[in-house]
């Protein structure tokens, strides 16, 4: 039981980190003229998606049944959130921009250890339903 | 019998305190690993600075020092202009012990296409050219062609692709190889396409004019000294003939990178001491108290038939194994961080920062796991030797 809860609770916690820094510390620059680029829209994007893996965690940890499912519907959003910034919305092209130099590599941080804990969990509900048989 | 599956399977019955053991391996690693990486790579990146700068004199307008710092330039890629008449650069040829004089001018981009902020472009003439030249030649065979240009490895445009710079489309022959200093934010061209842009600039309201109202105008002129003349009178001497002109010797500017980069290393390096010293202490402190904690196991081992010396290694592969997990993993997270990042450490420590090549990487990441197991494996060898010398009788009565 408690090797299937730990990681959604880090998972939730990671997915979370990753939405709202996407949209704060972590974000675009807020360009001096007052546009908006593609890196903007793409740290929204990256809110939604990281708000989705936060759920789908809480779901996780608070509902025994279907589990299994959740976990990797949240591996899934991981993979959504580390393939967004630069390979599905571009960023700047300017890699000392802070969308480059800091958005990109920790939402692929965040959003790759999010994605090992829904792994680890989805892999221990397995090994459960295993032992059960 | 085995005695490295029994350590793994003793590890892996006891998960808290392998953990323990793990982490506090990873953190040593970490630290090495991370350090070393940050001060190898200011030291690449100040090697790389000096044969970028390649002069020995940089001439610039007297107003230069206050418009813009003409280090930042270099160091950060802060955009910057100001102007001279172009005229310094012959001038400079007639000072005794001058060999060369290379003029570059700079612009200031108003926005880049690529993103919102400014960019620096620079003018050289690939003919007098000895600083810059010699790095484009690494990238592009031919010359600089007219609205042609040559990119740092910072501004993220592919050759063949077309940049906007007031207006003026210019096509992208070159992507220049890293040097981890502001030049890589910087585009180049030859002369005449900046005579092109600065024209443009104009026109947009950006003016190069300098008070005499002369429009053949240079930034910066690079001079390198002749042989056996010194650097110091040769700049005195340009100081004199010179109005209006700043001479600044590039060794001064160097020093001064060279002085913050050694109290950066200092400082990491006297971090890496203190973790390691600290780490050292309770690794060793930790398998002290293991000892007492599994004199009676290795007791019943003994009674088992298992020899001192097999009891001795079991405990001595149990660290090291402890110790190549939390290497491989401090090694690898210290990757994460130092790499990925690397763009927000440059920006950060505001010096030249080139990462090393791969095979320097490679051999410090297996130089550092190697360091983290002996570390490991020294910390237990006093309790492995305890452990192995444990008197079965006298275990067991005290410990029941």
């Amino acid at each position: 039981m408690k090797k299937q809860v730990i990681p959604g609770c880090v998972l939730f916690i990671l997915a979370l980190a990753a939405s709202v820094g996407s949209v704060s510390f972590l974000g675009p620059c807020v360009h001096e003229d007052g546009s908006v680029g593609a890196c903007h829209w793409a740290g929204r994007s990256l809110l939604g998606t990281g708000l989705l893996a936060a759920m789908l965690a809480l779901l996780a940890v608070l509902f025994r049944m279907a589990r299994l499912g959740l976990y990797l519907g949240s591996f899934l959003a991981c993979v959504l959130g580390i393939l967004t910034p630069g390979t599905l919305i571009s960023l700047c092209k300017m890699s000392t921009m802070h969308c480059r130099a800091v958005m990109q590599p920790a939402m692929t941080v965040l959003f790759a250890a999010a994605a090992l804990c829904a792994l680890f969990g989805a892999a221990a509900c397995i090994r459960e339903k295993k032992g059960r048989a | 019998m085995k005695i490295l599956p029994l350590s793994v399977k003793n590890l892996a019955r006891k998960p808290g305190r392998t953990t323990a053991l793990v982490l506090l391996t990873a953190f040593l690693a970490l630290a090495v690993f991370g350090g070393s990486v940050i001060t190898l790579s200011l030291r690449a990146g100040l090697r790389s600075l000096e044969a970028r700068l390649g002069a020995d004199i940089i001439l610039v307008p007297s107003e230069a020092e206050s418009k813009v710092s003409f280090r930042n330039m270099f160091l950060q890629g802060t955009t910057g202009a100001f102007y001279m008449d172009a005229s310094v650069a012959e001038k400079a040829l007639e000072v005794p012990g001058v060999e060369k004089a290379a003029p570059q001018t700079f612009l200031a981009s108003l926005k880049a296409d690529c993103c919102s902020v400014k960019i620096q472009v620079i003018g050289i003439d690939p003919s007098r050219d000895f600083t810059v030249q010699p790095w484009i030649a690494r990238s592009l065979k031919n010359e600089l062609g007219d609205m042609e240009v040559a990119v740092g490895c910072k501004v993220g445009a592919g050759i063949g692709e077309t940049i906007r710079i007031y207006e003026q489309r210019c096509k992208v022959t070159a992507c220049l190889e890293p040097t981890g200093t502001g030049l890589d934010t910087a585009v180049y061209c030859n002369m005449k396409t900046m005579d092109t842009l600065l024209a443009a600039a104009e026109a947009k309201g950006v003016s190069h004019r300098i008070s005499s109202g002369d429009d053949s105008v240079v930034s910066a002129v690079y001079i390198k000294v002749r042989d056996g003349y010194d650097i110091g009178d040769v700049n005195t001497a340009l100081t004199g003939k010179l109005r209006k002109v700043t001479a600044v010797r590039t060794r001064s500017m160097l020093t001064g990178v060279s002085d913050s980069l050694a109290g950066i290393s200092r400082t990491v390096t006297a971090m890496i001491v203190v973790i390691w010293v600290l780490a050292f202490v309770i690794l060793l402190l930790a398998y002290t108290l293991i000892v007492r904690e599994r004199s009676r196991e290795f007791a019943v081992l003994r009674l088992l038939g298992a020899s001192r010396n097999m009891l001795g290694r079991m405990a001595l592969y149990e660290s090291a194994v402890c110790g190549l997990i939390g290497g491989i993993a401090g090694t690898g997270i210290a990757a994460v961080g130092v790499f990925s990042f690397s763009a927000l450490i440059e920006g950060s420590l505001g010096l030249p920062y080139l990462i090393p090549g791969f095979s320097t990487i490679l051999c410090l990441a297996a130089g550092t796991i190697l360091l983290s197991v002996a570390v490991s494996a020294l910390t237990s060898a006093f309790a492995a030797w305890r452990l192995s010398r444990v008197n079965p009788g006298t275990a067991l009565r005290d410990g029941a």
